[in-house]
């Protein structure tokens, strides 16, 4: 791979996005414009900047590479990713922005009128963002490295300044416009080149080097329970993503934010096309990518293995110019979000306490980046969903639907979740690679019900501290907005 | 079939408060009343069990995907137009399917509430 065209592609894209960033603290001025984006973004923006911050590194380069190892066993990553979205619509989408709180902790907070709650669901989600934030920066590490040849901290280093540097600027109105520039790119990114590939093997009329059913590694393949286990991960997980909640809240109604929803299931759809594409291309005639020891870098190798000279170079650059996007738009999301929750939580939710927490809330990840590994992207991004779908989840969901709920519920749950899921995290991760044990690699299929049955039990038990204000906070969720010539 | 009188919402008089905060206010006290709330239920029953019926059908269609590859011999690796069966279902065909889920629950919802918004404006 060219280094020199490589790196410019890198800095045109981290210079595009900070230039949107600039452009959009002109129009960004009080904190409502801060956080939310004043709530008038226009839903097919909005569903792009959904899009775009939701295509993440596992996305991006992680899913092709696991379906270049895996077959159609991996195809289950993308499905689960969209389908998430499907469930977040069902259950959570019209509620949520109904609600009118800003974050998950004030939700929280605003369905079982207790400070606690909001303190224990705060922790909750800093830790999800952070866990989130790792595999983004590992992800950069790699790309850089196998990119330009540079140490790879430099890459990791790279995104967490430009994130800083975009969020401190704008705010989430300026991030909305970045997140919707980068979907688009990110998908031309991956369509272009694959297009090209298979256009050139297809003139070429290039024999396959081997069958796409053929295993190119001796891996053993995911058996059924892994595959339910992810996909519970996955549905469940995507509703309590942080920086995917944040987003409903800039939809000027309930209805809205259902077509929002819809929208981004297309374009999550059409995105996810193209790293099956890449694993299905890889599979047949590159599978000495696989066997390699990094199989998320296929999608970064792949162009320049089947296409000769400056066109190779070309292509090559753009995929690495998308692949930066991912890890830019799901950093600055995640940073955003979370720079609400620890701004309005600890720094009392002034426009420089949301800087100085979006500071904090980049660089501590990028602390753990270093100390730790890169897994493969995939599998580690599946990880923190069975995490949020162990925490965050079961209370969003309680909280929505079942008037029983009640404060000492949430947080039994939200404990149970954490102590559970991230339990086996930290157990799987010690564990000798190949030798974890499926239900400890894969803990969401028993980590998921168990919290939601503590929950339940718990929240029954004490159905006492239900509060007084809980019918009229269902009601708020639930009845659909007048329009406004009547409320006037 | 119980009857119930129905009554007018208790108007107070409105209190002087700026944009959504009023709006929400005034939604709000709309459906105060007893009868008002037996509304806000039968509207959070019928989302709620079209949100499950939706899950449960996209959920059924899913395990039936693999399920048909490996009860039909052979399926699985049909070409067609070079691509293996198998990968045009799982890769490809899945999505059109969750797209169709997502587009019934939007126009049922709204549907829903529009009969809720019926209801409750003729109390």
């Amino acid at each position: 791979m060219n280094a020199g065209v490589a790196l410019t592609a890198v800095a045109v894209v981290s210079l595009a996005t900070a230039i949107i960033g600039f452009y959009g603290l002109r129009i960004s001025r009080t904190t409502g414009d801060f956080y939310v984006a004043s709530r008038t973004v226009r839903p097919w923006w909005n569903a792009s900047a959904i899009g775009g911050e939701y295509l993440s590194a596992a996305s991006f380069l992680g899913v092709a590479g696991l379906i270049l190892l895996s077959g159609t066993d991996a195809l289950w990553f993308p499905v689960g990713y969209t389908a998430g979205y499907l469930m977040l619509l069902l259950f959570v989408a019209a509620p949520l922005r109904r609600s009118g709180a800003y974050t998950i902790p004030d939700f929280t907070e605003s369905r079982l009128s207790s400070r606690t709650v909001r303190r224990v669901t705060s922790l909750v989600v800093v830790m999800v963002g952070w866990l989130y934030i790792v595999p983004q920066l590992h992800g950069a590490a790699l790309t850089i490295q196998i990119a330009t040849g540079l140490p790879s901290w430099v890459g990791s280093v790279a995104v967490v300044v430009v994130v800083c540097i975009t969020v401190v600027a704008g705010g989430m109105r300026s991030i909305t416009f970045v997140q919707a520039f980068q979907y688009w790119l990110k998908l031309t990114a991956l369509a272009v080149p694959i297009l090209f590939i298979i256009f050139v093997l297809a003139r070429e009329g290039a024999e396959p080097l081997s069958p796409p059913a053929v295993n190119p590694t001796d891996l053993a393949p995911a058996g059924p329970y892994q595959n339910v286990s992810l996909l519970v991960a996955l549905l469940f997980g995507t509703l309590g993503l942080p920086h995917v909640l944040v987003r409903f809240y800039t939809n000027p109604d309930g209805q809205s934010a259902r077509r929002t929803t819809l929208i981004v299931l297309g374009l999550l759809s059409v995105f996810y096309l193209f790293p099956t594409a890449y694993g299905l291309v890889a599979r047949m005639y590159a599978p000495d990518l696989a066997r390699s020891g990094q199989p998320d870098a296929m999608v970064l190798r792949l162009p320049g293995q089947l296409v000769d000279g400056m066109p190779g170079d070309l292509l090559s650059a753009l995929v690495v110019a998308g692949a930066f996007a991912a890890f830019l738009s799901t950093t600055s999301g995640l940073v955003v979000s979370l720079a609400g929750v620890i701004s309005q939580d600890v720094l009392g939710g002034s426009v420089r306490g949301f800087r100085l927490a979006a500071v904090v809330s980049a660089v501590v990840p990028l602390g753990f980046a270093f100390m730790t590994g890169s897994l493969a992207l995939a599998g580690s991004v599946g990880l923190v969903f069975a995490f949020t779908a162990s925490t965050v989840c079961p209370v969003l969901l309680l909280g929505i639907w079942w008037r029983g709920l009640t404060d000492a519920g949430a947080i039994a749950g939200m404990l149970t979740g954490a102590v559970l899921c991230g339990g086996a995290m930290i157990a799987g991760s010690m564990t000798a690679a190949g030798l974890t044990p499926a239900w400890l690699a894969q803990p969401a299929a028993w980590s998921v019900p168990a919290a939601f049955a503590v929950t339940v039990i718990v929240s029954r038990a004490t159905a006492h501290r239900i509060p007084a204000s809980m019918p009229r906070i269902m009601t708020r969720l639930h009845t659909p907005e007048r329009p406004l010539a009547t409320e006037r | 079939m119980s009857r119930v009188r129905v009554t007018a919402p208790p108007t107070s008089p409105p209190t002087p408060m700026r944009g959504t905060s009023r709006a929400l206010e005034s939604r709000e006290a709309a459906q105060d009343s007893e009868v008002g709330q037996v509304f806000v239920r039968s509207l959070i029953r019928s989302q709620l069990r079209l949100a499950l019926v939706v899950a449960g059908g996209f959920l059924l269609i899913l395990a039936a995907f693999p399920l048909i590859l490996v009860v039909v011999p052979g399926l699985a690796a049909t070409r067609i137009a070079g691509i293996p069966f198998g990968w045009l279902l799982l890769g490809v065909g899945i999505y059109p399917v969750i797209g169709l889920s997502a587009w019934l629950y939007v126009r049922t919802a709204a549907r829903n509430e529009a009969r809720y918004r019926d209801l409750a404006g003729d109390q």
